[in-house]
Order: structure tokens, then sequence, then C-alpha cells
């Protein structure tokens, strides 16, 4: 990392440091073609020739694709390039606080949370019809503008850091904790890890609590790929079932039963933010006249509700809030000496005298026989 | 028998596993429509059966109601939410008997597991949209507490789940107790024409075929003769 603040950088006169990242400096800068001020992000290039030539080969590449990108919600790249042991790419300078400073300043007011996910989500998909996959998508690479516009960063950089961590399967890129089940295992990724990711950032945002949060790599490795996450309304009551089913959705550990399409997602939390909208409005009229209450059973942490094929026989299933199951719990919990030898018995075989006196074709077949079979003595005897 | 062990209770129960089909793949504002459609069927279904032997269960695609001590109430609560997926609630249904187990700690996190309903989700998982399937071990249950009804049952085929676990699985035909009534009423003649004429058989083995017929001929005689008497008898008495 270079260690004093040069005064270009190809053509950019460097203004001043902005921040220090995992792969280099990110320098406010002015290009003096267009007068214009930019953020550059500098990233150090490998010594090894042989590594480099890769490198650079993958950067210029990532690099044209991110390029091509205009979109509200997505950082503009005007330029990139290479000089000495630094290449750089000049971007849109935004005055703002990434997202990950604005939820450890505190929780996010949910409709914001799904405003942000959902602005995100729509400029994942703009991308994703582009075929450019962010690979990275986290709370450190969203901006949030002043007036509440979000905007991706680093598009198409997540193959360029060099502290990616190797699995068995090999070098994977990203950061663990947002990284879709299929990243962390190291196979091939497309749109649909994105979707996962944001999913992740979307849970923090409402629950403030890290998902799938480990002490170390393969803690969280593992958590990220065999975990199913509480849903957020179990840790926040205040956030909307529906919301539950698109966070699940965007969540699902198969790839195939995630959202296939992030403006799909982004429709979903549109819809979530309407309904979010609407409450906000009715309870702004109720507080100017009749008060409406919340009527929340618990909000202790309750155990998830997996879907039928994750069921296995140690899975837990919960006790539905909507009914009262109270009495046949207490039937199970305590047991008297009845139900102790009523609840626990087996069925036993159905035996002919059950089966005669019990079955209505058998217990014809039987009694027909036995007054034919009496008649027939009778006629042999006489 | 329904044991405690570690402090927990284990009993066998009756798991009706109604799961939403497809339900991950649709939009949120369908999934909060058919989950409260779910609710809505779930609760005229399980209303017909006794509080204390009921047990509602929450499930991502579904629900699962764990019934105690009745088969029978479980088979119907099963069809009957069946019969809801008519009314556009894409329902497959996978019944079960076995072991269900209290988990939780009391806390707001009770819930059950077992078995018992890890083999009615994957039932459920084979069941088709619109359909109910059914374990043998659930067969079993329900012949035990009305022997016949599994005649019910048709095998529907082996399945194996994720786990490689094989599965005999059932689907009712209610056709199917007909064509078994009717079954039973043929072989209920035919035997008693077997025993009755080999009644006959013996009886003409042991006196000769000559004889027996001229007896049941004689018997004939005297029986219409004796008929007949009382007809005429029985017509003199009549005033026209």
């Amino acid at each position: 990392m270079a260690k004093k603040k040069p005064a270009r950088v190809g053509r950019y006169k460097i203004l001043g440091e902005l921040g220090r990242g995992a792969m280099g400096i990110v320098y406010k800068a002015e290009d003096p073609n267009l007068d214009r001020v930019v953020a550059l992000k500098t990233i150090l290039l490998s010594d090894d020739a042989e590594g480099r030539k890769d490198y650079h080969k993958r950067f210029f590449l990532e690099a044209k694709a991110a390029g091509k990108l205009t979109h509200p919600h997505i950082v503009t790249t005007y330029d990139f390039g290479e000089e000495d042991d630094l290449a750089y790419l000049a971007m849109e300078l935004l005055e703002g606080d990434d997202l990950r400073t604005r939820i450890k300043e505190g929780p996010l007011a949910i409709a914001d949370a799904v405003d942000i996910a959902q602005q995100v989500a729509d400029g994942l998909g703009f991308a994703h019809e582009r075929g450019v996959v962010h690979r990275d998508i986290k709370p450190g690479n969203i901006m949030l503008l002043p007036r509440g516009q979000a905007k991706i960063m680093d598009f198409g950089i997540a193959r360029m850091r060099s502290a990616d961590f190797k699995t068995s399967t090999g070098i994977v890129m990203g950061t663990p904790r947002f990284m879709s089940p299929e990243q962390v295992a190291g196979d091939p990724v497309d749109h649909r890890s994105d979707i996962f990711s944001l999913g992740v950032v979307l849970y923090e945002m409402l629950t403030g609590t890290g998902l799938f949060a480990g002490e170390d790599t393969p803690q969280i490795a593992h958590n990220v790929t065999h975990v199913e996450h509480v849903p957020p309304s179990r840790l926040n009551p205040d956030v909307p079932s529906m919301l539950d089913f698109a966070v699940a959705r965007a969540l699902k550990k198969d790839p195939a039963v995630r959202y296939q399409d992030a403006y799909e997602f982004a429709v979903d939390l549109r819809t979530c933010l309407a309904e979010l909208r609407s409450r906000e409005t009715t309870a702004k009229k109720d507080a100017s006249g009749t008060r409406t209450l919340k009527i929340d059973g618990t909000t202790d942490r309750a155990p998830l509700a997996p879907a039928a094929r994750s069921i296995a026989s140690d899975t837990q299933l919960p006790l539905s809030r909507q009914f009262d199951s109270f009495a046949a719990v207490q039937r199970l919990a305590a047991q008297n000496r009845r139900d102790r030898k009523l609840l626990g018995a087996a069925p036993r075989p159905v035996g002919f005298l059950r089966r005669v006196s019990l079955d209505a074709g058998p217990r014809l077949l039987f009694l027909t026989s036995l007054v034919a079979a009496a008649a027939g003595v009778w006629v042999a005897l006489g | 028998m329904a044991n405690a062990t570690n402090g927990t209770t284990t009993a066998l129960a009756s798991v009706v596993f109604l799961k939403m089909h497809e339900f991950a793949r649709r939009p949120v504002t369908e999934q909060a429509r058919l989950r409260a459609q779910l609710e809505a069927v779930v609760a005229v279904t399980a209303a017909e059966l006794e509080p204390a032997s009921r047990i509602v269960l929450d499930a991502a695609d579904g629900a699962a109601v764990a019934v105690l001590r009745d088969p029978l109430g479980a088979l119907r609560l099963a069809e009957r939410a069946l019969s809801a997926a008519t009314a556009g609630l894409p329902l497959s249904v996978g019944i079960n008997h076995g072991a269900v187990q209290l988990a939780g700690a009391g806390k707001g996190d009770e819930g059950l597991a077992g078995d018992g309903i890890a083999v009615a989700a994957n039932v459920a998982e084979f069941a088709g949209p619109s359909a109910l399937l059914i374990s043998r071990a659930f067969r079993d249950a329900l012949a035990n507490v009305r022997p016949g009804i599994e005649a019910q049952m048709l095998t529907a085929g082996t399945f194996t789940d994720a786990g490689l676990r094989t599965h005999e699985l059932f689907a009712p035909d209610h056709l199917a107790v007909r064509r078994r009534r009717r079954r039973y009423a043929a072989l209920s003649v035919a035997a008693a024409i077997a025993l009755v004429g080999a009644g006959v058989g013996a009886r003409i083995a042991t006196e000769g075929q000559e004889r027996f017929l001229d007896r049941l001929a004689a018997k004939y005689r005297d029986t219409a003769q004796q008929g007949k008497s009382y007809v005429q008898e029985l017509v003199g008495k009549v005033k026209f």
C-alpha cells in the first residue's frame, strides 16, 4: 500500500485521501480534462509477474463491464487504468455515509431499511441484466446519500481482492458473513448469490443482529451453509409478516428456490414498503383520534419454522401462535396413568376376533360360512 | 409406551402435514394471502377435534397438526383441508403416525420434534398438488381403531427421501370400500354354496345317489302336499 500521498495517479490530480480498504486507498481526485472531482480507487498490483498478468486481465475485464453500468442506484465508474504498481478506477464522488456506518449509529426504521434494500435490488437487477454480478454485496458497499438514495459501490471489484479466503474447492472472493452458501462452498456463483447477500444485509437492517455471525471464518461458513435464520418478525415485532416471506425467499440455501431475479425481489420489497407506509399513515391518523394498540403475544425469541424439505427428526416445529394448543401440550407434558398407557401404545396388528367383530366384509363372510356350514352338516347327517 | 426421558415427554401421534405447494417461489403478497387462507382452513378443520387432542405447529411452507389418539380425526382433518384446495389453496397433505416429543425450554419457544413430524413432512413433499398420501404407520394406526378402513388406502408406491430412507405410501380411494364389500359378498355366496354342496356330497356318499334323490323327492312331495293343504285351509278361512 502506498505510504505517502502521490501527487497524481494517471491523469488525475490527487486532492486528498477519502479512506483505506483491503485493496488500496481511495482518493479524492480531480480530472483535469473534464474539470470534475472524482473518487479514485487504487488497487495495489501483485509483484509476481505471472499473477500480475492474470490480475491485470481480470481487472480490465471487470472494470470494463462495471463501466457500462449507469443506473441511479449504482455508483458510476468513469474511467480506469494502470500506473506503475497501481490499478485505479475513477468513480462518481458521493457525499454520504456507507450503510455499515449507518447501522452502527443505531437501528434503522423498518420502512427505511426496506427502501434501501429495494433500491439496491433495483440496481442489482440492472447489473444482472447486463451480465455483471457484484459478488460482494455488504453494508460497506452500499452508499447512502443525504436524501435517502442508496448506491451500490465497487461493482466488479470483488474479484480483485487479495484478502479472500480459501476453501477445499478453491479461493473464495467476498465477505464470508454476507456470502451465499454456494459462494462459501467455492462453487460457481451467479446473480442469485447477490440476492442472498442482499437478503443478509436486509436482515441485519431489520433486526440489528448479524446473521450467520461466528467466531472465525470456518464457523461463519458453516452457519451460512447450514443454519436457518429466525424470521425477522420474531426478533423485531414491528416487522410485517410479508417481509418475513421476502427475507425467507431471498435467504433460501438452494439458489433454485431463491428469488431468481433481483427485480422480483425489488417488486416484493416495494409491496412491503407500500404496506409499511400505509401503516404509518394509519398510525398518524390514529394519533390524532383513537389509538390503535398492537397486541403482541410475546417478543421472546421463538424457534424458526423450517420448510417441509428440511425437516429432520431432530428439527423442532414451533407451536403456532394463531391456535391455542395449550390443553394438548399440557396433556403431553403431564400425562396421567391412562394417557401414559394410551399415548404411547403402538398400533397392534388386527387379530381374527377383532377383524370378524369389527370389519363388515370378513364378518359377512364368517357368518355366511358359519350358517352354510351348519346347513351342510344338517344335510349330511340328516 | 409414552415415556419421560431427560425431562422430555414422547408419545405417538398422527401428524397431518399441510404443505403449500411451491410456496417459496410465490410473490410475497400471494404468500401472505395463502398463509391467511391456510390458517382459516386449519381453524375450521381443527375445530372438529378436541382441544386436548390437537397441537397446531407452524412450518415455513405450511402447517402441521399433531393429533393425539385419534387417527380417524386426523384423516378427516386432512381430507377436509384438502377439499379447501378447490378454493385456490394449493395444498399437498402427508400423514404419518409416529413419535413426537415436546421440545423447547418453555420460554415462548415450545414446539414439537420427532420422527412423526419428519416423516409427515417427507410424505407431504412426495404428494403432488391437491393430493393426500399416508404412511404405512398411519395406515396401521387407522386399521387398529377401525379394522377394514385400511382397505380404502391403495398403494401409491415406495418413495425414497433425501436421507435415502424409503417410505411405503398409500393414497385413499373411497370406491375401494364398495369394491371390497362386493368381493366379500361374492365370496360369501361362493362359500355358502360350497359348504352346503359339501354336505350334500357327503350325504350322497353315505346313502347312494338314487336313495338320496328318492328321499329328496319324497320330502319335496310331502312338503308340497303340506303346503297345498295349508293354503287351502287358509283360503277356506277367508270370507269374500
